[in-house]
């Protein structure tokens, strides 16, 4: 298998395939365009009309992201990091076991599960933002990291699932029905054949979580209450400030923040050998 | 910024770049809204429950050691820093008190503080806000807000007129105690002076202003503050001050009785709409946008509460940008601050609100963010009067007695939302 | 470990699977369930307990509702369609062209990460009338002046929001299709090829249908996201019309809080067309199980 997959992409390289490339080239300008527009801006004061670069430029939206004495800069950037992962996690394992059960079992209420499940995708997200605010104030878990994590879960969860459901119909129950028989214990069968099958879904699972996580802005205001304060709470109102040199600088750094992380997540699988199982998966 | 002076105090949110939460903020929000609470405004109850606030001395002990939390528009970099730079320093080393500035919208403050309170949370985590007009009215109602305690407060007892309308009155509502001044806004208007050498200097003047420059001048949609605040000068000073500011005492008006005011004021408008951006067809959904197109030379005129004076030092704008009035008028408000009714700290609160409005504090606001002061300058010792009289004013920046000479009354808040929906119907595109 | 017998194991197996994910439901449901309430004129916190319709009939009575409706449907339709053509497109040419992963993470990941809002403001910066696009133009000798170009921003077609749309989904699309595709085109598509097909011909016969359930879901998503999100259509769009959710926006914008019930009652006419699309979705689901077996 893995000779013959090689074989073909050698042969896929030497084929070269330029249209696609050059598709796929042109699709990486589009996308680089709005964000060194930003960038530019994130260093610009004036920029009038017909000039093609900006007549002044500061470094004053920079320094407020790094120094604004009220953000504490990388306690925050840390502190959303933390949730951000911790709800990637959380929502990936909840949404591996709920993909598990839809797919690998049959049973009473599984149609209406699925299908709920699904829901918070065409309700926006935050008609439930209020009176969830509500309830965590009664449970006393308002303002505390861990109702964020909770609240955050429930947004990234459509995705997480719709992404998990797919892998684990693909990854199917066969290698791990005979490793039972084999004998395997189930924790073993399942760790050795259908953990690394569902692999690169959890990947995109846990991405995607943590992209929904770290870009949340009303629903940590509410739940965090001022008291849990993540990047995007505090980069918000400069958003909509007026501002758009220390708007565009905000956002800037949390493109750069984000990448980064992702660098750093790509580095790590491809360290402990991850990296190539999963090369052919977004 | 453009608004220095007091953007997230208007009534409204502003309507503006949001983030990622799309449609969070309408429909989050709205269930805030929907659910008050009906608990009585004025349990002072608390962890503070036992002080007498009329001794002042009390009320500074209790306050000694808290960590008061202040609630307001955090988009305001100028503004932040000076309260991060200037007021939280000052009341660490006189009162002991730490101030954490959490900056939210307005919007975004109600929602969870009425969230707060129907939790029946008897502390909450917000001590006071930076809030006025509608907020404030449907806050105080449903009973969201701590009060009244403006008489507690020294500074305000012998520097502020509390009878006077600016002070005494929120966009129509009675204060009654329940908050007290933070600073004053006024509408002004700004033209790049290397540009444009002649300002209009009342409606008839500006139509000839736009017939001159056409397809470049344009105003943010009413419904967005400023826009609404900008037709309001225009309507103002086409019937007239007194009639318009009939319009500051309405209770409960009905879409008639507005009209009947401003029905020239929209004539007036709908003969601009020719000459305006896009044929007056459309107009930006916010302040912000106009300010961009204006920045990069699109439109050669902007507007807002208060002058750019924070972007020409910054660069943003030239040094050649010149603010200017109708002399008709053009309308003011009064924002302030108030204290939530779970507010956990009380007595810290009332000791930073009443440093805010101190001589010293509104002198710096005045100096460093050009914001209008809440004093009375008869009530002020001669030296604190000089004080004020000497600031040096920037570029763009108009004297305080220029703008309170030609200052008009805003409509109630009531009469708001009436003349937007009639904009909306009568005007654009018209 | 308590002794179960392996078949009441299997099943109660699910059900403790589905729990968790059944917990964080209800807490959403709990949320969505007050707010629709509130839409009737019920809130507890104020003692108004009777259920009314009046913001109902006082939202659907307005004179703008229908052509915000529509003009929102136009809206949502043209960006969703589009997203999927696009998407589809980068995520067969990625799969072609093997793209490494660091493409990925740009062409796909940074899309997905970047706020609306941001890129509304990248558009706004580019497109009107000063924007850097015009100027372009004016250096090319296209445009005289920034009040030739139809700026960006209130243009009635749209194009601005439907371009910001476009951005960020058109990735999204390929991010939910691009892994069912990388894999179809390592099994059959190889077969294919081994046949003689032609590579396009492969691609509108075998590949794509495979995709249909993976498509049809990444559309319904987009669809209703762009139905029902205010801030790019806010921002970019013209006074009149208004988007549907930029009405409700507006309306809760009103401090006033008796009015916000009105918003809600807004916003669940939206969740309603929304539901229609649901039940859409939900029947394209049975059938697309219904297929497997």
């Amino acid at each position: 298998m893995a000779a013959s997959n090689a074989a073909a992409t050698r042969r896929k390289k030497r084929n070269g395939k330029p249209f696609s490339k050059l598709f796929v080239a042109i699709h990486v300008l589009i996308v680089l365009l709005p964000i060194s527009v930003i960038a530019v801006w994130a260093c610009a004061d004036r920029w009038q009309w017909p000039l093609l670069l900006p007549e002044e430029f500061s470094m004053r939206g920079i320094e407020e992201v790094l120094f604004s004495s009220n953000g504490q800069g990388l306690a925050v950037m840390g502190q959303s990091i933390a949730i951000a992962f911790a709800v990637a996690v959380l929502t990936t394992i909840v949404a591996a076991m709920a993909a598990r059960a839809i797919c690998n079992y049959t049973w009473v209420g599984r149609n209406a599960y699925s299908f709920l499940l699904v829901v918070p995708f065409l309700i926006p997200t935050t008609v439930f933002a209020m009176g969830v605010q509500v309830l965590f104030i009664h449970a006393g878990i308002a303002r505390t990291v861990f109702g964020v994590i909770l609240a955050h879960s429930i947004c990234a969860l459509p995705y997480a699932v719709t992404i998990m459901i797919d892998v684990t119909r693909a990854a199917g129950t066969r290698l791990e029905d005979a490793a039972r028989t084999l004998g395997a214990g189930p924790l073993r069968s399942f760790v050795s054949t259908t953990l690394p099958a569902l692999m690169p879904g959890i990947l995109s699972s846990i991405s995607m979580s943590y992209i929904l996580s770290f870009s949340q802005y009303f629903l940590t205001l509410l739940i965090g209450g001022g008291a849990v304060r993540t990047f995007a709470t505090v980069m918000f109102p400069y958003l909509s400030g007026g501002d758009r040199t220390i708007a565009a600088a905000y956002g800037i750094s949390f493109i750069l923040a984000t990448f980064v992380v992702f660098l750093i997540f790509e580095w790590l699988l491809r360290r402990f050998g991850l990296g190539k199982r999963t090369d052919l998966y977004g | 910024m453009k608004n220095v002076s007091m953007p997230a105090v208007s009534r409204r949110k502003f309507l503006a770049l949001t983030g990622a939460t799309g449609s969070t903020v309408v429909l989050g929000g709205a269930l805030a809204g929907c659910s008050g609470s009906s608990e009585p405004a004025s349990d002072g109850e608390g962890s503070d429950a036992e002080i007498d606030y009329t001794n002042w001395d009390a009320v500074l002990e209790a306050a000694k050691g808290q960590t008061v939390s202040w609630y307001g528009y955090g988009g305001s970099e100028p503004r932040n820093e000076w309260i991060e730079s200037v007021l939280t320093p000052l009341l660490k080393e006189k009162y002991d008190i730490t101030l954490d500035l959490v900056g939210m919208d307005i919007n975004d403050i109600l929602s969870q503080l009425s969230g707060e309170m129907q939790a029946n949370a008897e502390e909450g985590t917000i001590d006071f806000i930076w809030i006025n007009g509608e907020n404030f009215y449907s806050a105080k109602e449903n009973g969201y807000l701590w009060g009244p305690f403006c008489e507690y407060l020294p500074n305000f007892n012998d520097y502020v007129d509390g009878e006077s309308a600016d002070i005494a009155y929120d966009f129509g509502s009675a204060v009654e105690g329940y908050e007290a001044p933070y600073g004053k806004a006024q509408m002004q208007m700004w033209v790049d002076s290397s540009v444009i050498a002649e300002t209009p200097k009342n409606p008839e003047e500006f139509l000839a202003f736009c017939q001159a420059h056409p397809g470049q001048v344009t105003y943010p949609q009413p419904g967005d503050f400023t826009g609404t605040a900008f037709i309001c000068c225009l309507i103002a000073g086409v019937v007239g001050k007194e009639e318009f500011e009939k319009l500051s005492m309405m209770t409960d008006p009905s879409e008639d009785e507005v009209k009947a005011i401003i029905e020239p004021g929209l004539e007036y408008l709908r003969s601009l709409n020719p000459h305006l951006w896009n044929q007056g067809t459309t107009f930006p959904a916010d302040s912000n946008t106009v300010s961009t197109m204006y920045a990069d030379g699109e439109l050669v005129m902007n507007m807002g509460y208060g002058a750019p004076q924070a972007l020409v030092d910054d660069g943003t704008l030239p040094e050649t940008t010149k603010s200017f009035l109708f002399d008709t008028g053009t309308v003011g408000n009064t924002n302030f601050m108030a204290i939530a009714a779970n507010a956990p700290h009380k007595a810290a609160a009332l000791v930073a609100i009443n440093e805010v409005i101190s001589p010293e504090m509104q002198l710096s606001q005045y100096e460093v963010l050009g914001n209008m002061s809440v004093l009375d300058m008869e009530k002020l010792d001669e030296a604190d009067r000089t004080a004020f009289d000497d600031v040096e004013l920037g570029v763009s920046q108009l004297p305080l007695s220029d703008l309170l000479a030609v200052r008009v009354a805003e409509p109630a808040g009531p009469v708001v939302p009436i003349i937007e929906q009639i904009w909306l119907d009568e005007v654009v595109g018209k | 470990m308590l002794k179960i017998p392996r078949k009441t194991r299997r099943a109660i197996a699910p059900y403790a699977l589905a729990l968790p994910g059944a917990v964080l439901l209800f807490i959403f449901f709990y949320g969505v369930i007050n707010g629709v309430f509130q839409g009737f004129g019920i809130m507890p916190f104020l003692g108004r307990i009777e259920f009314t319709l009046d913001y109902y009939i006082e939202a659907f009575t307005r004179s703008d509702l229908s052509s915000s409706i529509v003009y929102s449907l136009y809206l949502s339709a043209v960006s969703a369609v589009l997203a999927i053509i696009g998407g589809v497109a980068i995520s067969a040419v990625m799969t072609r062209a093997r793209t490494s992963r660091l493409t990925r993470l740009v062409n796909i990941q940074i899309p997905i990460m970047t706020m609306h809002s941001l890129v509304a403001l990248a558009v706004i910066c580019l497109f009107t009338g000063s924007g850097l696009f015009p100027r372009l133009l004016y250096h090319l000798g296209i445009v005289s002046d920034p009040n030739t170009f139809v700026s960006v921003v209130g243009a009635s077609s749209g194009w601005g929001i439907i371009l910001v749309y476009l951005w960020k989904e058109i990735p999204f699309v390929a991010f939910c299709t691009v892994t069912i595709m990388a894999n179809i085109s390592d099994s059959l598509g190889e077969a294919a090829a081994t046949l003689g097909a032609n590579p396009l011909k492969t691609f509108f016969t075998v590949t794509l249908p495979l995709c249909k359930g993976a498509i049809v879901k990444a559309f319904l998503i987009v669809f209703t996201f762009a139905f029902g999100s205010y801030e790019v259509p806010f921002l970019l769009g013209p006074t009149l019309p208004k988007a549907m959710p930029v009405l409700a926006y507006i309306e809760f914008q009103d401090p006033d809080i008796i009015n916000r019930c009105y918003a809600m009652a807004l916003n669940g006419i939206m969740v309603l067309i929304c539901s229609l699309f649901a039940l859409v979705y939900f029947i394209v689901l049975q059938r697309e199980r219904k297929g497997r077996m």
